[in-house]
């Protein structure tokens, strides 16, 4: 290996070494002769290059312009209908949002209710909705669901739907809606993902 | 006076007038880019309108994240790679040359032919070496901006600069000395 800084003088010439290289370089030509000359022989180079004559054009700039304009393609237009599923499509990722508030907000103040009327705040109502005649878990059990194992929680779960309360169905609707936005918001995603890359490759096959 | 960018963007939208303006401002950079790659006008006054033509149809997925005039002179080097790989049965860059106007040698200044020889020399580089010469000695880009037109590392831009002068200073030394 030597210790020339020949790979470097290029870069240096073109002004985009930086930083340590940049100083090491310059102080490297202080003291190495054979460096100075091959950088001079670079600028000479470039001199020489530039002399070169660029091209006297021959179409006037108006005229050029006039006949690519005669060669432009027409743009193939997006009709109405794909514009407006192109913006639903957009727009889904929002919709399923706006649909997990509301589920939320909904069974947020369900859990409220329940809890008011299991308080005896409502009277004959709060009896008539956790009543469970075939003496099943009632909907109060649900708050120990997170303390229990999947299969209890299934278990539990199964045994309030088969025992009918009024509330019955409510969380496991709550779940059951739970699991279908986030199934729709991850098959969107994939969706969208799968178009993407099908876009770049068609762009990489067109690529110029 | 609309800046580039709104020149831009009204032609993504389909304006034909604000297309043809950027062609005006960057017809002569891209067609000097062509003429440098293949050595010939016509070629290269053909091939530039070919390459605004593509810049056209490609116009809707450009994003300004790069300047204008390096994504049109990427497209130009592609055509003009192009238009070389298609022609390269008829057109052999050796004939395109300064003696074929059957003047001698000695009827042509000095510098005329040190030009001319420049030139034959910058065409007998290799395509991928001479694209990034044309792109930096002579129109001034910078590496990050050649890397960006061309697609390629930074760290290939250096090396291929390297190659290519090495391979130009073998060529010209006798006319270097000159200067």
């Amino acid at each position: 290996m030597n210790n020339h800084a020949t790979q470097w003088l290029g870069a240096y010439l073109d002004g985009e070494l930086h930083g340590l290289r940049l100083r090491w370089v310059e102080s490297h030509l202080k003291e190495c002769a054979v460096c100075r000359s091959e950088l001079e022989a670079l600028v000479g180079l470039r001199e020489l290059l530039r002399e070169s004559p660029a091209v006297e054009v021959i179409t006037q700039p108006e005229r050029f312009a006039a006949q690519v304009g005669l060669r432009l393609p027409r743009r193939q237009e997006q009709p109405p209908a794909q514009k407006a599923f192109e913006l639903g499509w957009r727009l889904v990722p929002a919709g399923l949002l706006c649909a997990l508030v509301f589920v939320q907000a909904v069974f947020t103040i369900a859990s409220v209710v329940q809890v008011a009327l299991s308080l005896g705040l409502g009277g004959d109502l709060g009896a008539l909705l956790f009543s469970t005649p075939t003496g099943g878990p009632s909907l109060l059990d649900l708050s120990k669901l997170s303390q229990a194992s999947l299969a209890d929680a299934v278990g539990m779960l199964w045994g309030l739907v088969q025992s009918g309360g009024a509330l019955a169905l409510l969380p496991a609707l709550y779940l059951c809606l739970l699991a279908v936005i986030g199934l729709l918001y991850w098959s969107w995603l994939a969706t969208w993902w799968a178009r993407r890359r099908h876009q770049h490759l068609t762009a990489a096959d067109n690529e110029f | 006076m609309q800046t580039e960018l709104e020149l831009i963007k009204q032609a993504q939208q389909g304006d034909r007038w604000a297309f043809g303006e950027l062609v005006r401002h960057h017809r002569e950079g891209t067609i000097n880019v062509v003429y440098r790659m293949c050595g010939d006008v016509a070629l290269a006054e053909e091939a530039a309108q070919e390459a605004f033509i593509r810049a056209w149809t490609h116009l809707p997925s450009y994003k300004p994240r790069s300047p204008f005039r390096n994504w049109v002179y990427r497209i130009a080097t592609n055509v003009a790679l192009d238009t070389l790989r298609s022609q390269k049965e008829t057109v052999d860059v050796e004939s395109v040359d300064i003696e074929d106007s059957g003047q001698r040698p000695d009827e042509l200044t000095e510098t005329r032919e040190r030009g001319e020889r420049v030139r034959r020399a910058v065409l007998d580089l290799p395509p991928a070496s001479r694209a990034v010469v044309v792109l930096r000695e002579y129109e001034d880009l910078s590496y990050k901006e050649i890397a960006d037109t061309l697609g390629i590392p930074i760290g290939t831009v250096m090396s291929r600069l390297n190659y290519a002068r090495t391979l130009l200073r073998q060529t010209l030394t006798p006319y270097m000395e000159g200067i």
